[in-house]
């Protein structure tokens, strides 16, 4: 077999670590082949390092078109991406070179395989194939004027500029919005399917690939776990970390499972809005969040559903007093609570927050116990002082950690484990709510959904009422109660989860479902 | 790192325990060997035209270079740290406001200042380290600023908001330790430029008064007679180039380090 690319028993090692162990697949012409698993599994490694991407070195075998990758000097290599391969890289904000022209870009790509220069014409058809609109205004602009989804089009423009055969795309979507993945996604299978061209695609979010791969390697460790068709192992997986895999991951599909009951209302917003004034030298101000209105009950999860910059995590953090309100009123149990300056400690020990990255979210320089203990410190209105050791322990338990973490610093600690550090600290002082502003997005698939559990079990044991904002449309679905739509800066729908699938009323709701789908 | 850290340690050392262990200090004059050359009637490097002990002016002269860059970098940690992170914390209009005083120091000439402190007041090594001091803050403020400003971004801040800690408490407890890493490395920047400034002035007859003496003033003398006692120069230029080339390098590398433990 000349045509197609075949890996065999390929190891990757950095040093002296090995990160890819004796993997093999094969990718024929026209085929989509994802590459799925945790962070750390070595996907991005197996797609990049047998075209000298990487700082890995390979051993083992890794045929492409005839020819034997492995063991290529690096000018063989960089003629054999020049003329066959075309790369999508994660990050569209960093991908492209801040000071060269959209036009620039893509006559380069077009001559690193010693092709003329491409006209203007054929420029405007490169990107009119990746639906940009305008495309003949689009070649004199530079990357900065263009949006993430606009880039990340430019970027795929590029990288087919030479006619490759082949396409490595390394997590396309990931850095993208929720609705715009789906767009990019259906954008890169529909180039792949018309041009008959084979794409490695490499992502760890199972729920969006499973609709567009023909073929799935779940890797875990630098080993492939299971391989096969994408609809099989996605609908019935094979090994028990495919069970696991599919089952962290949450579908529109999936039936819903119980929540606790809840109670009576504690917490409501009237009118709330946000302004922050206009950057660089403009006047005025400009509405974050406009006219809010929302309310949770006792015991209750509330989603907060939106893209970036739908003011989601603004309006969080405003209602937990953690940013600035411009106007609006928001009541604790009939009560107003102050703007954010005014919060007393008890208004503060009210609603306490868990953020996205968990390690920025604990001081560095702090052990677990003095972490866990701030809020303990300054906000210490419980019946009974807690006695210092004992109380440590007994949070990390609650949330899952053994007792020895705390004497650890942040730096010894995963992401999921930090984590439950951070929702340690937000339990410390007892608080009613907790302000999870995409408590879970950072983490993997297994440990997110670990999380996600967490906060259940959490919410029946001490009645918490949680605010929980994401841009996972299928998460919220499992983890909430109610869900509420923001798109720029408003509040355009607010509905029970059974209610808001089965009959959406807004524009952006009914968007929103059909790209999580 | 290491290595050039030793140096610097080994240099200070020699300059502040030796000379008290020497038959001859920086001032006493022996008449009966006046501009002698190397290893002459215990004189290990000699004696200048005055009869003064070559090895004890060397010695003596590094201990004032290095005690006065030490407490000018001190000063310039102090005000600059403070400054830098009441400026960064604090924000909006205060910010404004204190750093284009920075900016309004920063356009001033620094051996204008220097000169006139010296005219308005009359010599003194106080004044010397005073006026560095007054000089190198600056940037340390800035640097501070920076990072107090990035900091201040951390989730962990707003955690700490969210827990109830008083600003104060936060600025203390949460901003300056992590802050403490990056001053402590310019400030080994510092000192090096610090004993470069201070070398410079006393070149020019700007510094310490004789008899008291420093690596300036010695490369100074040293420069005058190079061409008959070529030690006299080569020896303190020697300690100050080793100095300044071990603290930059030993300032640079924890400097890197810092970064790389960052990511």
């Amino acid at each position: 077999m000349s045509d197609g690319y075949l890996l065999q028993n390929l190891s990757i090692r950095i040093g002296e670590r090995q990160i890819v162990d004796d993997i093999s697949f094969s990718l024929a012409p026209g085929e989509i082949v994802a590459l799925a698993g945790a962070s750390g599994a070595g996907k991005s490694m197996s797609a990049m390092t047998p075209f000298g991407l990487s700082a890995g070195k390979a051993s083992g075998s890794a045929m492409f078109d005839g020819t034997e990758l492995v063991g290529l000097s690096e000018s063989e290599l960089s003629k054999v991406r020049a003329e066959k391969v075309g790369f999508v890289f994660q990050q569209p904000l960093t991908a492209l070179t801040p000071h060269r022209t959209v036009r620039q870009h893509l006559s380069e790509a077009a001559m690193q395989a010693g092709g003329a220069s491409p006209d203007k014409a054929a420029m405007v058809a490169m990107l009119e194939a990746v639906g940009l609109t305008r495309p003949d205004e689009r070649l004199a602009q530079y990357p900065h004027r263009l949006s993430g989804g606009e880039r990340q089009r430019v970027l795929i423009a590029a990288a087919l500029a030479h006619g490759p055969r082949y396409l490595v795309a390394d997590e396309p979507v990931s850095a993208l919005d929720a609705a715009l993945r789906g767009e990019i996604m259906a954008l890169l299978v529909r180039l792949c399917r018309e041009r008959d061209m084979a794409m490695l695609l490499v992502s760890h979010d199972l729920a969006g690939i499973e609709h567009h791969a023909d073929r799935l390697l779940l890797l875990d460790q630098g080993r492939v776990i299971e391989s096969g068709s994408a609809r099989q192992i996605a609908t019935a997986p094979a090994t028990d970390y495919g069970k696991r895999l599919m089952a962290a991951t949450p579908r529109l599909s999936e039936p819903l499972a119980e929540l606790p009951v809840t109670g009576e209302i504690i917490l409501e917003t009237e009118k709330v809005t946000v302004t922050f004034p206009k950057p660089g030298w403009q006047r005025g101000r400009i509405g974050a969040v406009v006219d809010a209105d929302l309310s949770l009950a006792r015991g209750e999860t509330l989603a907060l559903v939106g893209g970036s910059g739908s003011g989601k995590s603004t309006l969080g953090r405003a209602i937990a007093g953690l940013g600035p309100m411009a106007s609006g009123t928001i009541r604790w149990q009939g009560d107003a609570l102050p703007q954010r300056e005014h919060r007393s400690t008890e208004h503060r020990r009210l609603i306490q927050p868990v953020f996205q990255d968990p390690v920025a979210s604990l001081d560095p320089r702090w052990s677990v116990t003095d972490i866990i203990l701030e809020p303990v410190k300054f906000l210490a209105t419980i019946a009974s002082p807690p006695e210092a050791n004992g109380y440590v322990e007994k949070l990390l338990q609650e949330v899952g950690l053994p007792p020895d973490f705390a004497i650890r610093k942040p730096a010894s600690l995963s992401g999921g484990q930090a984590q439950r550090v951070a929702i340690a600290r937000a339990l410390s002082a007892n608080p009613d709510m907790l302000l999870l502003d995409e408590a879970t997005s950072a983490l993997d698939p297994l440990v997110a959904d670990g999380v996600v559990e967490l906060f259940g079990r959490l919410q029946r044991e001490r009645g918490l009422s949680l605010l929980f904002i994401t841009h996972d449309l299928a998460l919220a679905r499992r983890a909430a109660h109610r869900i509420a739509v923001m798109e720029a800066g408003r509040i355009v729908e607010c509905a029970s989860r059974e209610e808001l699938f089965t009959s959406p009323r807004a524009e952006a709701t009914k968007r929103l479902i059909a790209a999580s789908g | 790192m290491k290595p050039a850290l030793i140096i610097v340690a080994l240099i200070a050392l020699a300059a502040l325990l030796v000379p008290p262990l020497l038959p001859y200090d920086h001032i006493a004059i022996d008449w009966d060997s006046v501009r002698v050359g190397l290893f002459t009637d215990g004189h290990l490097l000699g004696t200048d035209d005055l009869g003064r002990d070559r090895l004890a002016r060397l010695l003596v002269g590094t201990r004032v270079t290095v005690s006065v860059a030490l407490a000018a970098a001190l000063v310039a940690l102090v005000i600059g740290v403070t400054w830098g992170a009441i400026a960064g914390w604090v924000g909006g209009r205060t910010d404004e406001l204190m750093m284009r005083i920075v900016d309004g120091l920063y356009a001033l000439p620094f051996m204008f200042v220097v000169i006139l402190l010296m005219v308005v007041f009359g010599r003194s090594i106080l004044l010397v380290f005073l006026g560095i001091g007054f000089v190198e803050w600056l940037t340390m403020a800035r640097v501070v600023r920076g990072q107090v400003i990035a900091l201040k971004q951390r989730p962990f801040v707003l955690a700490a908001e969210a827990a109830g800690s008083p600003a104060r408490a936060t600025l203390l407890r949460h901003i300056l330790p992590n802050v403490a890493g990056v001053a402590v490395a310019y400030l080994m920047l510092t000192v090096p430029q610090v004993v470069m400034i201070e070398s410079f002035l006393s070149f020019l007859g700007l510094g310490v008064q004789e008899p008291l003496t420093s690596l300036g003033i010695l490369v100074n003398e040293g420069a005058e007679e190079m061409d008959m006692h070529p030690a006299a120069l080569l020896l303190p230029g020697g300690v100050l180039v080793a100095l300044i080339a071990c603290l930059t390098i030993a300032g640079e590398r924890f400097r890197d380090r810092l970064a790389d433990a960052a990511k």
